[in-house]
């Protein structure tokens, strides 16, 4: 295996849920030591999360947990016991960075808040990711994925104009903070290793969902105009820039639908000579890109007339061929049993699971040439890793730790 | 040019990027630029193509009025160089890329090679050198040049097909496109974190390398359980009204406020403390008043899913309750109750909630047609030591080429 570009790197990870693990899943695939600190009367939430493998949950078969926390280790231990707070903060200074996604105040609220950590370990980069960060009057509120979609606007873009939200359809916010935290992090060590300083970082994920809207603010502080107008959200149809056609239409089978958008005059007429030139494409209504978005319906339904009897994968390889931006509307099937794409990029990947056995997993993207990311790990059972790291990490022996188990400590 | 006492430009102060990105890859160069890199735009004579798409500035086009290359590129410093048919400029553009840390484009593969600037000559003489690729699929592959908008990349993605409507909402609908280039945002998201992974590698060995960095994976492994749904059941999620997509169909979370916003309800008195809370609130105000029954005061039952009349009531109560409130009332009150509700802003109704601005998250920025500093969002994250810091603007087309040059000499 080649070298892992973060080996060396030690990250004490409290995170929980989605959030904090896609942080943590980002440095870990990447090589760093992530170590998960989890109680057993506090059991991270995922664990118990949908779909499970087996008649039960055992804590150890959801595939849920297993998709977000592969080459991750995991200990157990009682942080409310006062030699388990010891055993913590011996992690902390062994540790380069701690993570935690709980509500604002938690870690406080155990003596653990950042003046502590520096104190522990002076150049610590500490990341928090709350729903409303530390500060501002309303921090003691709380947010889900859905939560933070709602109040940075995400939700609302989402939708057909006059009807409900269709938001979006799962917590791209908690994979996105997650993203922004794995940045935070990556970012907070460049400047450690370039100064010898540690870092605090405070991510709302409302305020990370808030900065995914950028132009459509601009257009209200700049140009007056709201986004919460007649005929917005668009549905499928364009926002910015403004081009028709631009939708999705049905094609042959069911719930089939292609993507299907043309930018310019140059990109419509290779549309139409790749539909063999059919009369009612030359109508006038059609002849431009202000009249086709004036004469959008229409020009939709001829479109979805010649979709509907094909196969939108030919019609994606038929359409590209001619220079037109088209592909089908995948779900997870497609992507893993047609996508031809992923496959030659050997994106698909196995891993042995103690629990559940062979493991299917996605890749590490992007792809790092000297450096790539690595799948070494399946997810960990919990506490599967708290005597190598009780003694490789922090040097207890082997009495030490049968001791502290037996306390109650490591559980 | 310093920020907080330490008089660095951010975390990465000294770091010099060069960027040559149109719509796709803008963001990418702006979570750099933000955080104190030095990140040079180099633009073709008409400028990168973001600066052709609205909105504009009081609806007036223009390569400086685009408030879409506003926003994505503030802090950065712009260079116009004709590199594709002028020698003299592709030399430029060497010499630049020769003088910098990361090199992030997101031009169609092959066509740098072409002009002489792939990677393999980029890196000769310059092995610290980090190049970021940023492309719809990926450098190699059978869709490797296949042409792509946010729409198109985020239905192959897989990210759209999870949104959408239940058929009694809307019949016959399709999966939904969110709007705001999620799809390019994403891909930016994966692309940072490479190129930071990679200076990561070189602050230690002094290695650079080549980053291929696909949107569609990035967005692949961006459905949250869509893909394990897959790999465990063989199971496709399905779309739902302003919810997720699931197994099996789920409670609805969205309702209307009487002001026609949204409200979402996600999960309602999970435990019984803040059941009292909710209730004391619901029955206050004329509704629930039923949740006294005994019936109610076991967390199991009032749960959704169970399909118990208990948790059809509590739903019911819900709706009315929210339906007769402006959607701002029932989130602060759920938020103040414990609950994690929410309401649906708009991008720009934002703005209106102080908690963002006690936290300095909103910032002003300026351009051509704007006589005083118009709001956007500002830092996705505050860091105590340095801190993200608009220095300047958007630049202008071609605005720093000669001082850009003369640094050259």
């Amino acid at each position: 295996m080649p070298p892992l570009p973060l080996a060396g790197v030690r990250v004490c990870d409290l995170t929980w849920i989605i959030a904090g693990p896609t942080a943590t899943r980002v440095l870990a695939d990447f090589g760093a030591e992530v170590i998960r600190v989890e109680h057993e009367q506090a059991v991270d939430a995922i664990r118990l999360g949908r779909p499970i493998i087996g008649d039960a949950p055992t804590l150890n078969n959801s595939g849920f947990f297993n998709y977000f926390n592969r080459n991750k280790k995991s200990i157990l231990l009682n942080a409310r016991h006062p030699e388990g707070m010891a055993i913590l903060k011996r992690l902390v200074a062994a540790s380069d960075v701690v993570v935690e996604n709980f509500s604002n105040g938690v870690l406080e609220s155990w003596g653990l808040g950042y003046e502590e950590l520096k104190r522990i370990r002076p150049d610590i980069i500490y990341c928090s990711i709350s729903g409303f960060g530390h500060s501002g009057r309303d921090r003691e509120f709380t947010t889900w994925g859905p939560t933070a979609q709602a109040l940075s606007g995400l939700t609302f873009m989402s939708g057909l104009p006059a009807e409900l939200s269709a938001g979006w359809g799962y917590s791209y916010m908690d994979h996105t903070a997650g993203y922004y935290g794995a940045i935070a992090i990556l970012m907070a060590l460049h400047h450690r290793n370039r100064t010898g300083e540690g870092q605090c970082i405070d991510i709302s994920q409302v305020e990370a969902g808030i900065i995914l809207n950028g132009p459509a603010i601009l257009d209200f502080t700049v140009n007056g105009r709201s986004a919460r107008r007649e005929g917005m959200p668009p549905g499928n149809h364009a926002w910015q820039p403004a081009v028709a056609p631009h939708n999705t239409y049905p094609c042959r089978g069911e719930d089939r639908w292609l993507a299907l958008a043309v930018m310019n005059e140059a990109e419509w007429q290779a549309f139409v000579r790749a539909m063999d030139e059919p009369a009612w494409a030359n109508d006038e209504r059609f002849a431009t890109n202000e009249c086709r978005l004036a004469n959008q319906e229409k020009l939709d339904e001829h479109i979805a007339a010649w979709t509907s009897e094909s196969d939108e994968y030919e019609l994606m390889t038929l359409l590209q061929a001619a220079g037109v931006r088209a592909a089908p509307c995948q779900h997870a099937g497609d992507r893993f049993e047609h996508d031809p794409q992923l496959a030659a990029r050997d994106w698909w990947q196995h891993l042995p699971h103690a629990e559940i056995g062979d493991c299917e997993y996605d890749g590490v993207t992007p792809k790092l040439s000297a450096t790539p990311g690595a799948l070494r790990t399946a997810s960990p059972l919990l506490g599967e890793h708290t005597r190598e790291v009780l003694s490789g990490v922090l040097g207890m022996s082997e009495a030490e730790i049968d001791d502290a188990l037996a306390g109650g400590v490591l559980m | 040019m310093t920020s907080g006492d330490t008089g660095r430009t951010g975390p990465l102060d000294g770091v010099r990027v060069v960027e040559l990105c149109g719509d796709l890859g803008q963001l990418a160069g702006k979570l750099l630029a933000d955080m104190g890199a030095d990140v040079i735009k180099v633009e073709p004579p008409g400028g990168s193509s973001a600066r052709t798409i609205g909105p504009f500035v009081k609806d007036i086009p223009g390569p400086n009025r685009s408030l879409n290359f506003w926003y994505h590129n503030t802090n950065k410093r712009s260079i116009v160089l004709d590199f594709e048919a002028n020698e003299l400029d592709a030399g430029i553009l060497r010499n630049l890329i020769g003088g910098a840390d990361i090199f992030l484009e997101d031009t169609e593969p092959g066509t740098l090679e072409a002009i002489g600037l792939g990677h393999e000559s980029l890196r000769a003489g310059h092995p610290g050198l980090i190049h970021c690729a940023l492309t719809p699929f990926g450098q190699s592959g059978p869709w490797a040049h296949y042409q792509v908008s946010d729409l198109v990349a985020l239905a192959a993605g897989g990210p759209m097909r999870m949104n959408g409507y239940n058929e009694e909402d809307v019949a016959g609908a399709p999966p939904i496109h969110g709007q705001g280039d999620q799809a390019y945002n994403t891909a930016c998201h994966f692309a940072t974190i490479g190129m930071l992974v990679a200076l990561f590698h070189r602050d230690v060995t002094g290695e650079g390398q080549y980053i291929d960095c696909s949107m569609h994976e990035a967005l692949s492994c961006t459905t949250e359980v869509g893909m394990p749904y897959w790999f465990y059941k063989r199971v496709n999620v399905m779309r739902q009204t302003g919810r997720h997509a699931a197994a099996v169909r789920t409670e609805r979370w969205l309702y209307r406020g009487s002001d026609g916003r949204g409200v979402l309800m996600f999960g309602i008195g999970r435990d019984n403390a803040t059941w009292q809370k909710i209730k004391e609130w619901f029955q206050s105000e004329g509704f629930g008043l039923q949740f006294d029954e005994a019936r109610f005061d076991s967390a199991a039952a009032r749960q959704p899913g169970r399909g118990s009349a208990e948790a059809s009531e509590i739903v019911e109560e819900a709706r009315k309750f929210f339906e007769a409130h402006e959607a701002a009332y029932s989130y602060r009150g759920g938020q103040e109750r414990g609950q994690s509700w929410g309401v649906v802003y708009s991008p720009d109704e934002t703005l209106s909630d102080p908690h963002w601005h006690d936290r300095g998250f909103f910032v002003g920025t300026t351009g051509e047609g704007v006589e005083s500093p118009a709001l956007m969002p500002g830092a996705p994250y505050i860091f105590n030591t340095t801190a993200w810091r608009l220095r300047r603007p958007a630049p202008k087309l071609g605005e720093h080429t000669a001082e850009i040059l003369t640094e050259l000499m």
